[in-house]
């Protein structure tokens, strides 16, 4: 069996499993995001529906709120739906149980979950938001759930899943300096093409895979579900076992794939030769190496979102950035994934080394990932995940994906650019 | 319900690449009529990764209240394939979908032995069947009244 075969496999109390088996697994985490809290996809609201259904069940108490982490994605609220979210989920916890990450100890729910050692090799994680398959960098099984499934593994702990294929991404050659996962992961989307992975479960490998830090692994999982797939993995290894020790209690069992595993397919990349990577606007698929970009003026760049803005990032952004300044007509905006991310910038200076160059640095939060921003006709340069029309603001602006390198360097000179010109 | 006897119902066509933002409000990013033209009972097929994106449950729930029947596409995004069935509303992945169905045909959908035959012309197509557990959902009208009732049976 594959990694993530033998990881549902154990979740289903199965011994063994295989593509399209039908299984029902008990999930080892659940990751809710405050925004399922609020009165939007259902008029009663998650804990509405989930008081009903468990009154219906004759049953008093969550699955088990040990299992539960909440965290609240913007902060302070901006909205009455927002605001209205946290306090149920506030009430949910009082009531029922759960970590709940808010202020300083919080950021975007997925880096969050990472940083403060949710997310172990070996689990089975399910999260109520589509990035959810970000955590499958650290070799654990994780994908994202709907409203309705929220509610039912609330109630009982358990989903059904169809076990995909797994497709199998090997990585080689040395990745030339100033290639991150951004870049590494627009070229892979590109080759693959729009059904590429649809429904698939991602298993990366080859022997780049050890070059490749944990920050940029979650930045290329973090864009699974822009692919379609179920889940995505890397195979934990020594940098994952020393990055996992280093945010929680080291306590969990790394799972591998057996050496008979059965792929649907096997794809290789060679990332000896390649350029940075931008995805022009649209689809994230649409990506092609910067240089067939060169000189699109932008009207702002965004170092943000679940993808890309941890703490290596802000590093790679402040080397940039150092004594230059954004360019006159460009607004640069700089939001830390996570607190976590935001107090160690600071400790190191780098939030001084943005604002002399004249960009805005936010709180963490997911931020204009999802708050409009952009008038029709505008162009963003993003670091973010999804350059859908309309995503950033009006249906009429334009939004490129890239690397934070690639959005430092395209602030300052207006323009996309290669950022290694500016080193 | 769906579940039980087969689907019937008419054909309404879209592309590829629908992301949940163009699915919420019937459709209303890629055809702000469509609200209007859709009966209780219809059918949508479409092309590839039809829900890809956000997993809000708004765009699928929007298509469940408008009475949409069943949903055929060339593949459906993992998270929106669970929410529509999750929601008692049948997502089926059928590969060449594009090219047997057209708008205003009338389709029967088997979902036990995956087969859709093409009312027009009586041309029969297969996908993967469903589940014995999906069609359980399915029948029960979706996962939350599954829950309550199996559960209360069970205990
Ligand atoms: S940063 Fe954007 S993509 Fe990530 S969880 Fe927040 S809204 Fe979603």
């Amino acid at each position: 069996m594959t990694l993530s075969e033998k990881i549902c496999a154990r979740a289903a109390g199965l011994s063994k499993i295989g593509p399209g088996d039908m299984i029902t697994a008990e999930v080892d985490k659940l990751y809710i995001k405050d925004l399922r809290f609020a009165k939007g996809e259902d008029p009663r609201g998650l804990y509405g529906v989930f008081k009903e259904l468990l009154n219906a069940m004759g049953i008093h108490k969550a699955w088990d709120p040990a299992k539960v982490i909440i965290n609240f994605d913007e902060q302070p609220a901006r909205t009455k739906k927002r605001a209205e979210g946290q306090l149920t989920a506030r009430k949910f916890q009082e009531e029922h149980g759960a970590t709940i990450y808010q202020g300083e100890m919080g950021g975007i729910g997925h880096n969050v979950m990472v940083e403060r050692g949710h997310v172990r090799p070996g689990e089975f994680i399910v999260g109520a938001d589509s990035h959810s398959c970000t955590y499958g960098a650290l070799g654990c099984f994780s994908t994202g759930i709907g409203f309705t499934e929220t509610v039912g593994v609330l109630a009982t702990g358990k989903i059904w899943l169809k076990i995909p294929q797994t497709m199998r991404l090997l990585l080689t050659g040395k990745p030339p300096p100033w290639i991150w996962g951004k870049d590494i992961v627009l070229r892979i989307m590109a080759e693959l093409g729009p059904n590429g992975a649809v429904n698939k479960s991602i298993e990366f490998g080859g022997e780049a895979v050890k070059d490749i830090s944990i920050e940029s692994r979650l930045c290329i999982c973090n864009m699974a579900v822009e692919m379609v797939a179920l889940n995505a993995v890397f195979p934990p290894d020594e940098k994952t076992v020393e990055y996992v020790k280093q945010v929680g209690d080291g306590n969990f069992a790394a799972v591998h794939s057996d050496p008979d595993a059965g792929y649907e397919s096997s794809r290789v990349f060679d990332l000896s030769e390649m350029e940075p990577f931008v995805a022009t606007p649209g689809l994230p698929c649409n990506g092609q190496p910067i240089s067939g970009a060169r000189g699109t003026k932008i009207d702002q760049a965004f170092i943000g979102t679940c993808s890309n803005a941890r703490i290596e990032d802000l590093r790679v952004a402040a080397k940039i950035l150092k004594g230059r300044q954004v360019r006159a007509g460009v607004r640069m905006v700089i939001t830390p994934a996570s607190y976590g991310a935001y107090f160690q910038a600071r400790e190191e200076g780098l939030l001084e080394i943005f604002q002399k160059a004249k960009a805005m640095v936010t709180v963490p939060e997911c931020g204009l990932c999802v708050r409009p921003s952009l008038a029709a006709g505008e162009v963003c340069l993003s670091s973010g995940n999804r350059n859908f029309s309309g995503r950033m603001g009006d249906r009429e602006a334009k939004i490129y994906l890239a690397s934070p390198a690639s959005v430092a360097a395209g602030a300052v000179a207006g323009e996309i650019v290669d950022p290694r010109e500016l080193l | 319900m769906a579940g039980e006897q087969g689907i019937r119902g008419r054909v309404w066509k879209f592309g590829d690449c629908l992301d949940s933002g163009n699915i919420d409000g019937v459709m209303a990013g890629v055809d702000p009529e469509f609200r209007k033209k859709v009966r209780a009972g219809d059918i949508i097929v479409a092309g590839i990764n039809f829900g890809m994106g956000s997993s809000s449950e708004h765009a699928p729930r929007s298509l469940k209240d408008a009475g949409i029947a069943a949903v055929v596409a060339e593949s459906v995004s993992n998270i929106y394939l669970r929410t529509l069935i999750n929601l008692g509303l049948p997502a089926i992945e059928c590969p060449g979908i594009s090219g047997f169905a057209e708008q205003g045909d009338e389709l029967e959908i088997d979902l036990k032995s995956g087969k859709i035959q093409n009312l027009r012309n009586g041309q029969v197509k297969n996908f993967p069947p469903f589940s014995e557990h999906a069609i359980g959902l399915l029948s029960k009208g979706g996962l939350i009244p599954y829950l309550r009732a199996s559960t209360r049976s069970a205990s």
